[in-house]
């Protein structure tokens, strides 16, 4: 495709910001990106670790055990996903970090057959057998769900949840970016389908509020509705967090609240 | 000595029982470690009330204190604190107030003017150029605020403006307010205080004038910091007031609701400002010297009168969905009811909401009193304004209040140190419930705006911890600042480099060197100096507290993610709110930071204020004395009888 798949442009943000910021609005851990050697990365939240791979070429094992080292002490789990992945939700991620209950190492997805090892849930009790795979060269993941317990989650296992039976029926999730076709449909796709509020002074005369617009980041809802974030103006997403990030990345389903930054009383 | 421009150097205190009022030297250095409103008042009262006072005692003084930026053409400067031990929570109250009476009553030569001792039958006090003199205020005892001010400027003239208590203060409602031109000092009870001393009211005409140092600067300041006062960080305020908070509040799950039970309110949007302000803003008002203009008068439909009621965030909040009341001619008559009566609407709708609970839950048998019905919270209001039937337990108070019930309810009463909690949801918001758990004032969102830090996005506000804690310190500084200089904090967001801008403009007032470094500096001290009053007077650490349901109930935010607060997290942020504020376990002060802060002896801390009767005497001679009014039982002097005393005490 001529680009890094992490720095592909999707709405405006590049894969591998959209992805990280996604996985953050998800989990309630840190988020960990995982780079080949010397790998340029484009702009990522400050918040967001970097490691490398300890040796290059060797698939996505090699990757998963970096990530794992990383984590915090007493981590009991961790959400893996590739980059290039730009209808990831938020409700998907939820509902594969649920399937690895208790006396489950691993839950990953299968759709269509394809199982994706980059759509899985790892508990981190499974890093020695994947160090063990990895200094024997067995490198594929299928390998590593043989020796462990694996839970595959199916379409009807994943759609059985009602938020991603609603927002992402289609399991747009695991839809990857392998060609330059299938990079050029996904940029062609509009933005996910959001609900806009704008309280207050900010809300024109005569606008009526909410509103259904379509936008893939907190900078263009804000624009959608003539706004722009700055001292004087946040957004709160689907009530809870409050930000005046352009780049956070939004979903299908998301309720942005733009209010004043003033909340005095 | 001669005062610093900006100032008088001098305080009047005014003894109601001795008919008597002296004037007492403010030493510059005390100005300038504590500035004037909030940061002033506190030394004042620190150095004239007892310790231990009863704040509803004849000997309790009640201080109303100027700044050195009133009088100035700086916008939102025309303010004043009055302070006082509150009857609420038997601690150091600060109450602000605007407009013109700030003016005038710095104008009469006075930074502040103090008020101690009692009067036996209903009274006023007029200071003016004749002096100072006590009359008679039978005829306005029993009227609101309101109509005893055009009473009295109708009386005495224009010039003269009115700070007064309705009758709520009169019956010693001990959350009544004092206000002046419709606004109030509302928090805390100061209505009760000058009602315990059968004051009705204090009216001032100002007959002197201040210097400025730099008067170029100043006026130049002035009409850069008007041309700021437009922009979008007051466009809030000023295009639907406070009241826009509402409908945003409820979206994010900190819409206190139903006595805190709920963070959310199904029917917000028929009390929104988004929805109704078009049909019912009858006229937004400014204070005095203000570019501003956040006041919004809305109609009420209610009865046949037309009438019109003042509309903010925090009397609709807690008259609204803290009471389970969603219908806007009923939360407006309410607001305006409690103005009437001069009522805290916070505490008002705080103690109603509150006992409305104890009805749900059958620990109270007014089963009148339900959430959601909106006469019986009308009933409620008229009873506690009265002090009959159920009014006389909940003019005490949720904490007093819940005291007495007992069973348990002490969990559930919205409240900290006594004072009823504002429209800000702690759990969701936890910079915020540090800031309520700390505050000396009890809890309050003017002393301590850490709400800030929970909206800014710099922060999980969902999750308190150490960056929550300097956050709320950050905010708590800024207050004390502005608090003291004076100027409206809803112009704190035209500052883009706070500490450095107010010295500037007090420097051009005063003369002074003053840099930003010692304006945080004196944050801090004003801070502690605040806390030292608090600890003389029987604060421990115990009453640093959130309310218990505020760490056993979980909210749900419309996320689906829990809000709680676990006794432990609050227990860590307020441990590291003390580290930071260089306090020990106990919340007191160590000797290093109080020197670090200039709160020490050496500092010249503690220094009395003394009686200037070289200066008093001259003051006497620089006025005709003047024909006593028809209703004037006492005469200008440095004493005078009170009404109740009929002749004049001997000197002491």
């Amino acid at each position: 495709m001529g680009t890094p798949k992490a720095s592909l442009a999707w709405h405006g943000l590049p894969l591998l910001g959209r992805i990280a910021r996604l996985l953050a609005r998800s989990v309630s851990g840190p988020v960990v990106v995982v780079r080949a050697l010397d790998q340029a990365l484009p702009a990522l939240p400050r918040d967001v670790a970097v490691v490398e791979d300890a040796r290059e070429d060797r698939g996505p094992l090699e990757g998963i055990a970096a990530g794992l080292r990383a984590l915090p002490a007493g981590t009991r789990l961790a959400y893996v996903s590739s980059t290039d992945v730009p209808f990831l939700h938020p409700a998907f991620v939820r509902r594969v970090i649920a399937g690895a209950a208790p006396g489950i190492d691993v839950a990953v997805a299968r759709t269509n057959g394809r199982t994706h090892p980059l759509a899985a849930a790892y508990c981190t009790s499974v890093l020695p057998t994947i160090e063990e795979q990895l200094a024997a060269d067995l490198l594929r993941p299928a390998a590593l769900f043989e020796r462990v317990a694996t839970r595959f989650l199916d379409e009807d296992d994943l759609l059985a949840d009602p938020e991603v039976g609603l927002h992402d029926p289609r399991l747009d999730s695991v839809r990857n970016l392998n060609r330059a076709s299938e990079y050029a449909s996904a940029v062609a796709e509009p933005s996910p389908p959001v609900t806009v509020e704008v309280f207050g002074a900010l809300r024109a005369a005569g606008a009526s509020s909410p509103v259904a617009v379509r936008a893939a980041t907190l900078g263009a809802a804000a624009a959608a509705s003539g706004l722009a974030l700055d001292e004087h103006v946040v957004a709160a997403l689907n009530g809870d967090q409050i930000s005046r990030d352009p780049a956070v990345p939004l979903v299908a389903g998301d309720r942005v609240s733009f209010m004043s930054a003033d909340a005095g009383g | 000595m001669a005062a610093p421009p900006g100032y008088f150097g001098r305080a009047l205190a005014v003894d109601l029982s001795e008919g008597e009022s002296e004037p007492l030297h403010l030493p510059e250095t005390m100005l300038r470690h504590f500035l004037g409103g909030c940061g002033l008042g506190t030394e004042l009262l620190r150095q004239q009330a007892p310790a231990g006072v009863d704040p509803l005692a004849p000997e309790a003084p009640l201080a109303f204190v100027f700044s050195p930026l009133v009088g100035t053409p700086l916008t939102t400067s025309a303010k004043f604190a009055v302070v006082a031990k509150s009857p609420l929570s038997s601690l150091l109250n600060d109450a602000l107030c605007s407009s013109h009476f700030a003016i005038a009553g710095k104008l009469t030569g006075n930074d502040a003017i103090i008020i101690r001792g009692s009067c036996q039958r209903p009274s006023i006090v007029v200071i003016d150029p004749d002096g100072v003199r006590i009359e008679s205020a039978e005829q306005l005892w029993g009227l609101p605020a309101t109509q005893a001010e055009q009473r009295l400027r109708a009386r005495l003239g224009k010039s003269y403006r009115v700070c007064a208590i309705g009758p709520a203060g009169e019956r010693l409602v001990r959350y009544a307010t004092l206000s002046h031109d419709g606004r109030h000092a509302g928090r805390g009870g100061h209505g009760a205080v000058l009602g315990a001393k059968n004051l009705k009211a204090i009216a001032v005409a100002a007959h002197k004038k201040v210097a400025t140092a730099d008067p170029t600067a100043v006026l130049a300041s002035a009409h850069e910091l008007r041309q700021r006062s437009f922009g979008p960080a007051t466009e809030k305020y000023r295009e639907l007031g406070t009241l826009a908070n509402l409908l945003a509040f409820n979206a994010i799950s900190t819409l206190p609701t139903r006595n805190f039970q709920s963070a959310t309110f199904d029917e917000a949007r028929r009390l929104a400002a988004e929805e109704i302000s078009e049909l019912r803003a009858v006229t937004r008002n400014s204070c005095a010297s203000c570019s501003i203009g956040c006041e919004h008068i809305y109609a009420v439909h209610s009865g046949e009168s037309a009438q019109t009621a003042r509309v903010e965030y925090e009397n609709v909040f807690a008259l609204g969905p803290l009471c389970g009341v969603s219908e806007a001619d009923a939360v407006l008559e309410a607001s305006r009811r409690c103005d009437d009566l001069g009522l805290d609407t916070i505490s008002t709708g705080g103690t109603v909401a509150f006992a409305m609970e104890c009805v749900e839950r059958g620990l109270l048998a007014e089963g009148w009193l339900r959430f959601g019905d909106r006469d019986a919270l009308l009933r409620a209001i008229d009873e506690i304004g009265s002090r009959t039937g159920l009014g006389e337990l909940l003019a005490e108070g949720s904490r007093r209040a819940a005291i007495e019930i007992g069973q348990g309810s002490i969990a559930f009463a919205p409240q900290v140190k006594g004072l009823e909690l504002p429209g800000y949801e702690p759990r969701a918001l936890q910079a915020m419930a540090l800031g309520l758990a700390v505050n000396p004032r009890g809890a309050d969102h003017n002393r301590s705006g850490a709400y800030e830090a929970d909206l800014s996005g710099e922060h999980d506000r969902l999750v308190g911890g150490r960056e929550h804690v300097r956050a709320a310190i950050r905010t708590e500084d800024r207050a004390a600042v502005m608090d003291s200089l004076i100027l409206c904090k809803f112009l704190r967001g035209v500052f883009a480099d706070p500490y450095a801008e107010w010295a500037g403009l007090l420097g051009h007032v005063t003369g002074w060197d003053v840099d930003a470094d010692e304006l945080e500096q004196t944050a801090r001290r004003i801070v502690l100096a605040k806390r030292l009053y608090n600890e003389r007077e029987g604060w421990t650490r115990a009453d640093d507290w959130l309310p218990e349901r505020f760490l056993s109930d979980e909210l749900e935010v419309a996320s689906g993610r829990a809000a709680s607060l676990p006794e432990g997290r609050l227990r860590a942020m307020i441990d590291e709110y003390y580290a930071l504020r260089g306090l020990d376990e106990r919340g007191l002060p160590s000797p290093g930071t109080l020197t670090a802060v200039g709160l020490d002896t050496a500092s010249g801390f503690g220094e009395g204020i003394r009686v200037a009767h070289d200066r008093a005497a001259r003051l006497d001679n620089e006025a005709p004395r003047p024909e006593p009014h028809p209703e004037t039982v006492g005469i200008r002097s440095q004493r005078w009888p009170s009404p109740s005393q009929g002749k004049r005490k001997p000197s002491r």
